[in-house]
């Protein structure tokens, strides 16, 4: 494998908020000044996959970077602003807005989703929300994330939630993914991933922001019931808080016993 | 500029803890220069293998190894065969034997299953060692986890006491993976260090302040991870997303501090 290889294959495994540290550990280790051009690819596609999010300049909301607002050229378009930019995977800075009008068949579809999926957006998501809705060849693509950095606390995490919209056969298709570090004295890492896979009702956004709010909140709760399943199972089954005699080892006793006989001579005297 | 060794551990830090063996070999290859640094200074799961003499499993690390080979605490031999393998002094030996059977004990009490493994090294003004224990675990078919510890301690001579430096990690890997839920997977290792001045009148004092030091320090670490596994990973999520709906819990929140407020006025 070679060093960008690598070093390629470290940036995508960075944890959320934490590609800028990673970078800089590559580049402390490598002895490449060009190697931050040479990893523009790999830096490129994590943001893209992890749906970095930005201001647009003179703009308050996130927007999200990912390959379904992708515009080829560096460019990506936002439909709630009805905006293009340029986006710098180097800076994470967006710059160069253009207007950019969602038109054609699925115009008005957009244009209702963004209204009920950001109203769900800002009823579950508390932290540096971000969603898009962007009409693509295979259906409307909806991302939602969400994410909570506190370096501080030794802690990040990020919710992302991609659905493709296909209004001929009525059903929304994608995944949820939840990435969360924690890194006080280790390093512990939670990686869920999720496949959705719904039949709607309807084909109206109400119905689909609906049936995404409902396999959200099914998810996160069934979530939460196997963390407390991991601990009552696999995890009580390692190892015992305390011996079946609930007293901890009389340690006198095991080492009295085969010292005397180790070194004593080997007679078993009992 | 950042010192290498520094940097590839802050990267270890931070890359997923899941592939630690993986990422720790494409460091290696990467910065060749780190090897010895980096193979004695980060832990990985263990190895199982088991020992040709006896016939009992033991734990493979850095600390039994010599070249290729790795030594059994069992045999106190080397596979594959080293006629000058590095061996603890026969006194030392003595405690390592004596450490095995101890924690043996203490692993089917606590483990109720697994390996363990204790290795002894002498050292200019005492010994050192490292105590090794690893379970899996499947209870479930779509539950399970693997329990790794690694204790490594330097016991110096002092008059009738000796000072104790104990470092330990647990590498603890746990997946699920049920239709509702998809995949999950926590996965991670932590980290403690102590230091303690312990009595000793002879050898098997040792023993017993190193049993209790790792037996403290393990139910600690049991805690810990506990809390950060079941507690604080699922506290982010719910920090990430909130079930409830956030107008209603803003509400019930002012509504809270009003009461609270209402009756500190009183």
């Amino acid at each position: 494998m070679s060093a960008v290889n690598t070093a390629s294959s470290f940036i995508e495994n960075a944890p959320p908020g934490e590609l800028t540290e990673v970078i800089n550990d590559i580049g402390s280790l490598l002895d490449d000044l060009s190697i931050s051009d040479k990893l523009a690819p790999a830096v490129e596609k994590y943001n893209k996959e992890q749906f970095v999010t930005t201001k647009l300049p003179g703009g308050s909301a996130l927007v999200i970077v990912s390959e379904h607002n992708d515009l080829g050229g560096g460019r990506f378009y936002d439909s709630e602003s009805a905006s293009s930019f340029t986006y710098n995977h180097k800076t994470q800075k967006a710059s160069d807005v253009q207007s950019y009008p969602i038109e054609g068949e699925h115009a008005s579809t957009v244009k209702s989703l963004l209204r009920d999926v950001g109203n769900h957006v800002k009823e579950h998501f508390p932290s540096l929300p971000a969603y898009g809705v962007y009409p693509t060849d295979d259906g409307i693509a909806i991302l939602i994330v969400g994410n909570k950095y506190s370096p501080s606390n030794y802690w990040n995490g990020r919710w992302r939630s991609t659905y493709i919209f296909n209004p001929s056969s009525s059903t929304l298709t994608g995944s949820i993914a939840v990435d969360v570090h924690y890194y006080e004295d280790g390093n512990v890492r939670l990686v869920t991933e999720k496949a959705v896979n719904e039949s709607l009702r309807s084909t109206t956004s109400a119905e689909v922001a609906r049936a995404i709010a409902s396999v959200e909140k099914k998810y996160q709760e069934e979530l939460n019931r196997a963390f407390g399943a991991l601990s009552e199972g696999a995890f009580k089954n390692l190892r015992r808080q305390l011996p079946v005699t609930r007293q901890k080892m009389d340690w006198q006793k095991a080492s009295a016993y085969k010292i005397g006989q180790d070194i004593g001579g080997g007679g078993r005297a009992r | 500029m950042a010192d290498p060794f520094d940097s590839a551990l802050d990267l270890l830090r931070r890359l997923n803890p899941k592939h630690i063996t993986k990422n720790l070999n494409a460091l290696i290859g990467l910065v060749p220069d780190l090897t010895e640094d980096l193979l004695s200074s980060v832990d990985q799961p263990l190895q199982i293998v088991r020992c040709k003499k006896t016939g009992r499993d033991y734990l493979l690390c850095d600390y039994n190894r010599d070249g290729d080979s790795y030594r059994s605490p069992w045999s106190n031999e080397f596979d594959p065969p080293l006629s000058d393998g590095t061996v603890p002094s026969e006194k030392v030996r003595k405690m390592e034997v004596a450490a095995n059977e101890a924690f043996d004990v203490y692993r089917e009490l606590y483990y109720e299953g697994g390996v363990s493994s204790v290795y002894f090294w002498n050292l200019d003004d005492g010994f050192a060692g490292v105590v090794l224990l690893k379970k899996s675990s499947t209870a479930t078919s779509k539950n399970q986890g693997t329990w790794d510890s690694i204790h490594v301690f330097e016991a110096l001579d002092r008059a009738r006491t000796a000072h104790y430096k104990l470092t330990s990690t647990v590498i603890l890997n746990m997946e699920s993976n049920e239709d509702a839920l998809g995949k999950m997977d926590l996965s991670g290792n932590m980290t403690r260090q102590i230091e303690a001045d312990l009595p000793v009148e002879d050898d098997s004092s040792h023993i017993v302040n190193i049993g209790r030091l790792v037996e403290d320090m393990e139910l600690k670490m049991r805690n810990l991870l506990q809390e950060v596994y079941f507690g604080k990973a699922k506290d982010v999520v719910n920090d990430l997303r909130s079930v409830n709906n956030l107008t209603e819990v803003n509400r019930d929140r002012a509504a809270h501090s009003e009461v609270m407020s209402s009756m500190l006025r009183r």
